[in-house]
């Protein structure tokens, strides 16, 4: 791990991002946590510090909204370097989802999701890439979603900041590979966080059923498969099962409307 | 046209919108033009009134930044329902594309474009689905790019605002599908509009060279294509031999609206990955060579 420096996390307090931080604390790596709530940074700190391999390492946390101005995310972060040293791992974990009917979504919802879900991972990456450069290496991660690859009912408003990040990535990594910098996207699962639980309560019910196709995921695992990543024929056949899962999608999604429909009009008729 | 109703076009003062404006309009449309300037708005009615094809043609112009307050978006869009009749096909152009490095862009450059690319698809989509859903019927567009298909050197700003759209469009046709509103995702190349001039003045060395592979297409050809896809109702809209292998190798989770075209696409996607991969890897060399040539000049310079 300290090949790759000291990895910045954010998103650092809670949910993947934690589990992220700890994956690279056991390896021997100094962390940067980087979130916006300090109380649940200082207790996400306390809890990361158990897992220490050598006396030296170091859980330092920074309070910052990493969607918001800037200059502010690019001076905290080199802060963070003049402490740490420099950084050559970034893992942008903030995010957050909300589902529900295109209709029934606030213009907001779409606004505050792409901020920080996309510049939430543009500033900080921003603010990296020109010391990673110079130093030629160098890893950032993106977390996508599973619905960062396909679009589902009830995330127009997620899908498109996830697959945003993707779009990111690609150019991202055409411009710094001569640079020996590498960019990993993940898509993780539907995984047993906070903000999956947050997620939860306002899901409609095609959007759950369709869920249920596959298993909600433990956020350790995803960490432990994104650090791995980051530090190192078949589609034809898939595009055949791809295509059988959307007919069943979309056939959830119409027995759905037609139950709603059918009762909808015996309330009427009653 | 008048099956679908009287469509709505934003970014229809120029580029690939006032194309697509015209190809309605010679079909009998009724069109809405969507745009901030008044003027260009008046300039682009008079173009386009010139091609009516019968007395009762309207072309209504309304002047709105569709990227900022919702509210007022929403009302424009209302007022253009009352005045021509319901909205079935809304056709999503408004968008601009800025290039360059990605350390050398502002952060505002990643706001505005997001605004506008994908923000300016989303506020007239959320206005004029309701009246759709009710109607049992709709078109969306969505104008996307090959740039939304792939990530290329110079666009990391633009690049996520077009793949932003196709992932909006994914999930918003399986929400409506059982309405009868079918979305379409456009995929044009570089075309030759105003927005790509202006896109081309910032563009690094890499971005040129990269481009070169591919051909600039005519506004009016990829306009004509959008249209015909969004009459029959197909997800993926794409132009040219590049956009077909582009559009099958990409397709990944996209629906498909026919058959033969998830037949092409099981068949094809194995062979078009390989020859995905070779253009991948000359993209990469294109980037080494220059990064290594403006090294040796630098140290040239310096030694001088």
């Amino acid at each position: 791990m300290t090949d790759h420096g000291q990895p910045q996390v954010t998103g650092g307090s809670s949910g993947i991002g934690k589990c992220v931080a700890i994956e690279c604390y056991k390896q021997g790596a100094f962390i940067t946590l980087i979130a916006r709530n300090e109380n649940k940074l200082l207790q996400t700190k306390k809890e990361i510090e158990k897992y220490s391999v050598n006396d030296k390492q170091v859980v330092l946390c920074i309070s910052v909204d990493v969607s918001k101005d800037y200059g502010h995310v690019e001076n905290v972060l080199k802060q963070a370097q003049e402490k740490l040293g420099p950084v050559d791992m970034l893992v942008n974990c903030a995010g957050t989802s909300i589902t529900g009917k295109f209709e029934d979504l606030e213009m907001n919802c779409f606004e505050n999701l792409m901020a920080v879900n996309y510049l939430g991972s543009v500033y900080p990456s921003h603010a990296v890439i020109p010391t990673m450069k110079e130093r030629r290496m160098g890893r950032i991660v993106f977390v996508s979603s599973q619905a960062g690859q396909l679009g589902l009912f009830g995330y127009t408003a997620y899908s498109p900041t996830k697959f945003a990040l993707r779009g990111l990535a690609e150019a991202l990594q055409m411009e710094v590979k001569p640079y020996n910098i590498y960019i990993t996207v993940a898509y993780p699962p539907d995984t047993d966080t906070p903000g999956f639980a947050e997620e939860s309560k306002t899901k409609p019910l095609e959007t759950k059923l369709i869920s249920e196709t596959s298993s909600v995921c433990q956020a350790e695992q995803v960490a432990r498969i994104i650090v791995k990543d980051a530090i190192m024929v078949c589609m034809g056949i898939f595009r055949i099962v791809g295509l059988f899962y959307l007919g069943s999608f979309d056939s959830i999604v119409r027995r759905c409307m037609i139950q709603r429909e059918k009762s909808e009009s015996t309330d009427k008729t009653e």
